[in-house]
């Protein structure tokens, strides 16, 4: 296991280094590493590496590696975290309407034409973030009065309702405001192009906390994937911890998608292949989950950005071609037998 | 409206290229052997997408359904009998003899009961109204006998000459369809005596959508051709028709020049200035980005000759 371990490790920051060093243009390890050095520890100067090649990989491809595998490694944990808790392989905070709740605050803003006042770039993640979360909890606070005990399947129901909901309304906003269509159409493909270190400064953090608190979880996630009687059995308060692990879920996912559009597939596919290989324990598959979808997040963008360069897919897209056969083949693969 | 263009722009890039090499082909003006005129006055002919029309003798209730064409109309001196325009040539409503009340519609779904009660008797469309796999939405018209004349975009200053002279054939004004087109020559020629003397050629970026979604374009553009005249290189001249571009693929081609004819956001110039990692591009250290006019390089039409000239004196301003 502490193999296995140490290899996802070092796998991950070969995959990083990949992704900041092909692009448009390729750039050798050694130069991203004197930029780096010289950046960070303000040591050897720019050992005479071209400005421009300088700006491309300190402006541009260490924040959109960065932003790639800090989104993919939130979505990856909180599809861990919806998979256990409503025990169901499929569930995701899609399913209970992160995404719709975020297009249609992103919509809201987008057609209204409203700014933050300071922090301008702000306002569609944080009009995203915050209709992200309503939806999902008014989904989970509108089963929890339906179903006392909070059944996963009442749950997964009521996400839906409210995620065709609030989709039907979107299409109604987007098809009297035609002209903002495009935009919305475009924010909602998902895409890291034009991430500066302000996203990364603002994301990374976050995720990280997020990430970090669902580890003290870890416990209760692997109990409630025996089933509640069990949980409740080992003195697990079941709705309480829902209520928290669905928050959390919901939350990396709603600032993910906030910051770069909705990206699906990834936290179906990561916590399953993560399962696959490491066993389900919770202390392992939370953060390899975090890892392995990280890695999987920049290497999707690495495709999207340089298949047709000079122009770029919606990452969205790469993530469902490359991981829908992916994921069939290792999810199957031990079926055969 | 600015940004329905902007929609329009890139639905023209998934088909102005077929479009265009598909009336390159089928060029037929009136005065070819093919126009028959009947004994009523009735010209057949064919239109710039290939299609066999019926040009009635009396051409006096017109509608438009592309800004570009409307534009062409005017000009040619038919504002007054213009009888519908498209939603986005909303701007042009009260030049030229085009009447302030005169009717808009969607031309992606236009109205059709209502284009057939204003009894036109030639209807201009821009073939772009045929995408997203829909049913031509001008089909009812063209059913009811009216003269349905499609022009598809044009991708080249060629192409715009012919669409002017077809339109001025058709509309009974060729006469002044052939100053227009003389006035463009010579505007061309202007520019192309002083291009093609300079040797040293400037790289040029041309943005038509800003970031995070940055269009420019490739060649078989009539924007790529107007680079090449004025003496200058587009970066993307490798690349074919409309294309989204990344960030690095700009900053990695360290273009000279940077021109950008976004109107939609309120500081083109100053945003792309401002972009992170953008300050080492010679364009922008230099200060050599320049906004060109949204309009006239946007549309297919003669008015390109303004976008032409803004581009030669924002690239080479010692030489023009």
């Amino acid at each position: 296991m502490k193999i296995k371990v140490v290899f996802a490790l070092l796998g991950s920051i070969i995959i990083c280094m990949l992704g900041i060093a092909i692009g448009s243009v390729l750039i050798p390890f050694n130069d991203i590493i004197a930029v780096i050095g010289s950046k960070v520890l303000g040591t050897a100067k720019d050992a005479g590496i071209d400005k421009v090649t300088l700006s491309i990989i300190w402006d541009m491809r260490i924040p959109r590696v960065l932003m790639a595998f800090a989104v993919g490694a939130a979505l990856s944990v909180s599809g861990a975290i919806m998979q256990s808790t409503l025990k169901n392989p499929l569930a995701s905070s899609y399913t209970l309407g992160v995404s719709s709740g975020a297009a249609f605050g992103a919509g809201i803003v987008i057609t209204a034409g409203l700014t933050l006042p300071i922090l301008g770039f702000l306002t569609l993640p944080l009009a995203g973030f915050i209709f992200g979360m309503l939806t999902v909890l008014g989904a989970v606070a509108f089963a929890a009065s339906m179903d006392r005990s909070m059944d996963t399947n009442t749950i997964i129901l009521s996400g839906m309702v409210f995620s065709l909901f609030v989709n039907a309304m979107l299409t109604l906003m987007s098809s009297l405001k035609r002209e903002d269509a495009q935009k919305l159409i475009m924010w909602q493909m998902g895409s890291f192009s034009q991430k500066s270190w302000v996203h990364v400064m603002i994301f990374l953090p976050i995720a990280f906390i997020l990430i970090f608190f669902t580890l003290f979880y870890v416990r209760e996630l692997d109990l409630l994937t025996f089933g509640e009687e069990h949980a409740k059995a080992a003195g697990v308060d079941a709705n309480k911890v829902k209520w928290i692990l669905l928050g959390l879920s919901s939350a990396l996912t709603g600032c993910a998608v906030s910051f770069s559009g909705v990206i699906g597939f990834v936290d179906l596919v990561a916590p399953h292949v993560v399962r696959k290989i490491y066993g389900s324990s919770h202390r392992i598959v939370v953060p390899i989950s975090a890892i392995f979808g990280g890695c999987f997040m920049v290497v999707a963008d690495l495709i999207a950005r340089t298949i047709i360069s000079p122009s770029e897919l919606p990452v969205g897209a790469v993530t469902a071609l490359v991981g829908a056969p992916f994921f069939g083949y290792v999810y199957f693969s031990g079926r055969k037998r | 409206m600015k940004k329905a263009i902007l929609l329009i722009m890139v639905a023209i890039l998934a088909f102005g290229f077929i479009s265009c090499s598909k009336t390159d082909s089928n060029v037929q003006l009136i005065e070819d052997s093919n126009s028959v005129e009947n004994s009523s006055g009735v010209v057949n002919t064919k239109d710039r997408a290939g299609n066999d029309i019926e040009v009635p003798k009396t051409v006096d209730r017109i509608i438009s359904m592309a800004p570009s064409t409307t534009e062409i109309l005017l000009d040619l001196g038919l504002g007054d009998k213009i009888v519908a325009i498209d939603r986005n040539a909303k701007g042009l409503k009260g030049e030229k003899g085009l009447d302030e009340g005169v009717p808009e519609f969607d031309m992606m779904a236009p109205d059709i009961e209502k284009l057939v009660s204003l009894k036109p008797n030639i209807v201009f469309t821009s073939g772009m109204s045929n995408l997203e796999g829909k049913a031509e939405p001008y089909k009812p018209l063209r059913d009811l006998g009216v003269c349905v004349a499609e022009i598809p975009t044009s991708n080249s200053i060629e192409a715009i000459k012919e669409d002017i002279i077809f339109i001025a054939d058709i509309t009974k004004t060729s006469e002044k369809g052939r100053e227009i087109v003389e006035s463009i020559d010579a505007e061309v020629d202007k520019i192309a005596r002083i291009g093609k003397d300079i040797k040293e050629k400037k790289t040029v970026y041309f943005e038509i959508a800003a970031a995070p979604n940055m269009y420019s374009f490739g060649s078989g553009v009539f924007l790529n051709e107007i680079i090449e005249l004025v003496g200058a290189t587009n970066i993307f001249k490798d690349y074919n028709s409309w294309i989204n571009v990344s960030e690095e693929s700009v900053v990695a081609a360290n273009p000279d020049v940077i021109l950008t004819n976004v109107n939609y956001i309120d500081d083109p110039v100053g945003e792309i200035k401002s972009r992170k990692g953008w300050e080492n591009i010679k364009a922008v250290k230099n200060n050599e980005v320049y906004y060109i006019d949204n309009n006239s390089s946007n549309l297919p039409n003669h008015n390109f000759v303004k976008a032409m000239k803004e581009i030669a004196k924002a690239i080479y301003p010692d030489k023009y």
